[in-house]
């Protein structure tokens, strides 16, 4: 920093803004252990519900599986 | 080199009137205009460019988590934030080493489509209009109104206004048709932004990585309908800029120089094309050069470069007339990028900011802002790069890199021609922006609205695409990835207004340096170390008036027309006196309509 003065920091300016322990949705793996997503980008209804998801697939096999959320 | 030589002063010294417009900006009003006008000789002898806020973004990121970063330089701005989110992001995955799945990389590009659409519509209907408008031009030109009420308007069949006249009025604030029906298209162009990027300005589903947009069709074809609605809006607008402006030219002969400096304008490229880009520095030239606007430097109108490597290099951030110090005895951050090029002292990359308040000093330092500019390889020269206000340099540099080719835009070599489908009213539309004779003010807004047609073109193909990727039920929009303890990144983008790069070290997993440098510390710049005065100044310096008002009740429209083609994030208050810190007048010119009868 230059000479500036400037009051005491109320944080540290390296305070981790995350919390060990907390799990990152960014960290390697976590993709493969999202349900319902598929690693060759697809997604099936798991993604969305967890009741009943195998009837919500779409009923022919040539119809993309995009389920609602 | 990079100055516009200065005439000789035709006029008596005690004939300059100094005259200022502080603030003359549209959100936070930091941006000053300080002139010296010669009114025996009507031009302007001086010009110096102020910004009187320091924000200090490169020196509180340090230290924090890089994931943050998209985040926090959003904050830059509350007007193009999520530019910078999408800047973040594209240096981001370059220091992680990943990519966004393609998807991802769709709705990235419609979000910024839409926002280009939003921001350039608001900013021209709403703003500069404002400057061109039935009650201004009454007030400063009554003889060119006088004209334009007999001149017939060429693109009549098409906005369905008789007269440029016409036109004029439906563009006075608050009253006109085209004023009004500006804010609805910006609020449903803002409604397209938020599909995909969650909210506006700041987005909130944008991340290294990817996006949290849920990819349903749905999501599509709201867009795709929205964008459809306001498909006539578009080229009508076009219709009617190109009509105002050529008027422009015929009623003021020698208008042509108002704003006018060298063509020296530098466009970093935006719209990524996922089967190309793998955010990887050592292919950047290929992945830049894919980009659905060309990356480019324009001289003189001669493309120098497309190669995003070079351009990376070239940049040097000067000081001379900013409230710094130097940071050249500071240790570097960068001594050589992944191909093995050193990089320079004054890089982004090496950059550490010193801040040093001191009182304005016109002779000596007078601004917050540093001196960005560009050195071309292989030569000394420090060029004052434009941005041309974010248009005019993206359809300069696409339309002579001859590399963009889609079905709805394509360059040719030396224009870019843009198609939008049949809308509710107007019928199928190929338009067709030129590269013009000059870069001026008059030129630098009629781009912006082939921009948004540019824009919106380009938006009915990326949403041909994404629902293509839907359709096959491709749905991955995130990938994830470790933060790595050392690495560097760079992201260039197009800000709306212009050039936009983020530069990125880390170093023990938290960002050691961070310098995102927007598009108006390059227009906006003081004189830099060499003398080379910033765009602004440069293009208002010399420059004829042609108000027919007097000093005492001179607006100063020209040097605004001038400034304001810049897009500096514009006009909130005008405050103007003349000499010795006599007031004569106060504007706030957006209420400018509110007193008009």
């Amino acid at each position: 920093m230059a000479e500036i003065r400037v009051g005491e920091p109320d944080v540290a300016p390296d305070a981790p803004s995350h919390v060990k322990g907390v799990r990152q949705g960014n960290r390697k793996g976590a993709y493969a252990h999202e349900n319902g997503h598929h690693e060759d980008g697809t997604a099936d209804s798991r993604r969305s519900t967890g009741i009943r998801p195998k009837e919500r697939d779409p009923i022919l096999p040539v119809m993309p599986n995009l389920p609602p959320c | 080199m990079t100055t516009t030589e200065k005439a000789p002063a035709g006029g008596e010294p005690g004939q300059l009137v100094e005259m200022s417009w502080d603030p003359i900006t549209r959100i936070i009003g930091n941006l000053g205009i300080y002139t010296k006008i010669d009114f025996s000789n009507r031009r302007v002898a001086e010009c110096h460019s102020t910004s009187s806020l320091f924000r200090g973004y490169s020196v509180f990121m340090k230290g924090k988590d890089p994931r943050d970063a998209g985040f926090i330089t959003s904050r830059i701005c509350g007007i193009c934030g999520d530019n910078h989110t999408t800047c973040s992001v594209y240096a981001q995955n370059m220091a992680y080493g990943i990519k966004n799945p393609p998807l991802a990389e769709w709705i990235i590009n419609l979000g910024e489509a839409a926002e280009y659409m939003f921001d350039h519509t608001i900013f021209q209907d709403n703003l500069v209009f404002v400057d061109y408008c039935e009650a201004m031009v009454k007030d400063t030109n009554p003889s060119v109104l006088r004209r334009a009420r007999d001149t017939e308007a060429p693109g009549a069949a098409v906005h369905g206004f008789r007269t440029i006249a016409d036109i004029m009025e439906a563009f006075n604030p608050f009253e006109g048709s085209v004023y009004k029906e500006a804010l609805q298209v910006s609020r449903t162009t803002r409604e397209m932004f938020c599909l995909m990027e969650g909210r506006h300005v700041h987005p909130s589903t944008v991340y290294p990585g990817g996006v949290g947009t849920m990819p349903t069709p749905t999501v599509f074809t709201d867009y795709l309908s929205r964008l459809m609605d306001v498909i006539d809006f578009v080229k009508k607008a076009v219709a009617m800029n190109d009509d105002v402006f050529d008027f422009f030219y015929e009623a003021l002969p020698g208008y042509e120089e108002v704003g006018r400096r060298r063509v020296m304008l530098g466009c970093w490229g935006a719209f990524q094309d996922p089967s190309v880009v793998d955010y990887k520095y050592e292919t950047m030239n290929q992945w830049g050069k894919a980009m659905f606007v060309t990356p480019g430097v324009v001289v003189d109108g001669r493309l120098l470069t497309t190669d995003l490597v070079d351009i990376n290099l070239g940049i040097r951030i000067l000081l001379g007339s900013s409230f710094y110090d130097d940071w050249v005895n500071e240790e570097p951050f960068v001594t050589h990028d992944p191909l093995g090029n050193p990089v320079d002292m004054r890089h982004p990359w090496n950059q550490t900011t010193l801040p040093v308040p001191q009182k304005r000093d016109f002779d000596d330092k007078y601004s917050w802002v540093m001196s960005p500019r560009w050195q071309p390889p292989g030569t000394n020269d420090h060029l004052a790069l434009d941005t041309g206000g974010g248009p005019f340099a993206r359809l300069y540099t696409t339309a002579l890199a001859n590399m963009v080719d889609t079905p709805y835009v394509k360059s040719t070599g030396s224009s870019v021609r843009i198609s939008l489908p049949k809308g509710r009213d107007l019928p199928e539309t190929t338009l067709e922006w030129r590269i013009p004779q000059w870069s001026n003010a008059l030129e630098r807004n009629r781009a912006r609205a082939y921009f948004v047609a540019y824009a919106a073109a380009m938006a009915l193909h990326f949403v041909e695409q994404a629902l293509g990727l839907v359709h096959a039920g491709d749905t991955k929009v995130f990938e994830d990835f470790e933060v790595p303890d050392e690495a560097i990144g760079c992201g260039f983008h197009e800000a709306v207004r212009g050039v936009l790069s983020h530069h990125l070290v880390i170093r023990d997993g938290k960002i050691a340096n961070y310098h995102p440098y927007p598009p108006t510390p390059w227009n906006g710049s003081p004189r830099d170390s060499y003398g080379t005065p910033g765009p602004y100044e440069d293009a208002v310096q010399d420059m004829p008036i042609f108000e027919e008002n007097g000093p005492d009740d001179f607006r100063g429209v020209d040097i605004m027309r001038a400034v304001r083609s810049f897009d500096p994030c514009l006009p909130c208050g005008v405050h103007m006196y003349v000499g010795g810190g006599r007031t004569i007048q106060k504007l706030h010119s957006p209420m400018f309509g509110s007193t008009h009868a």
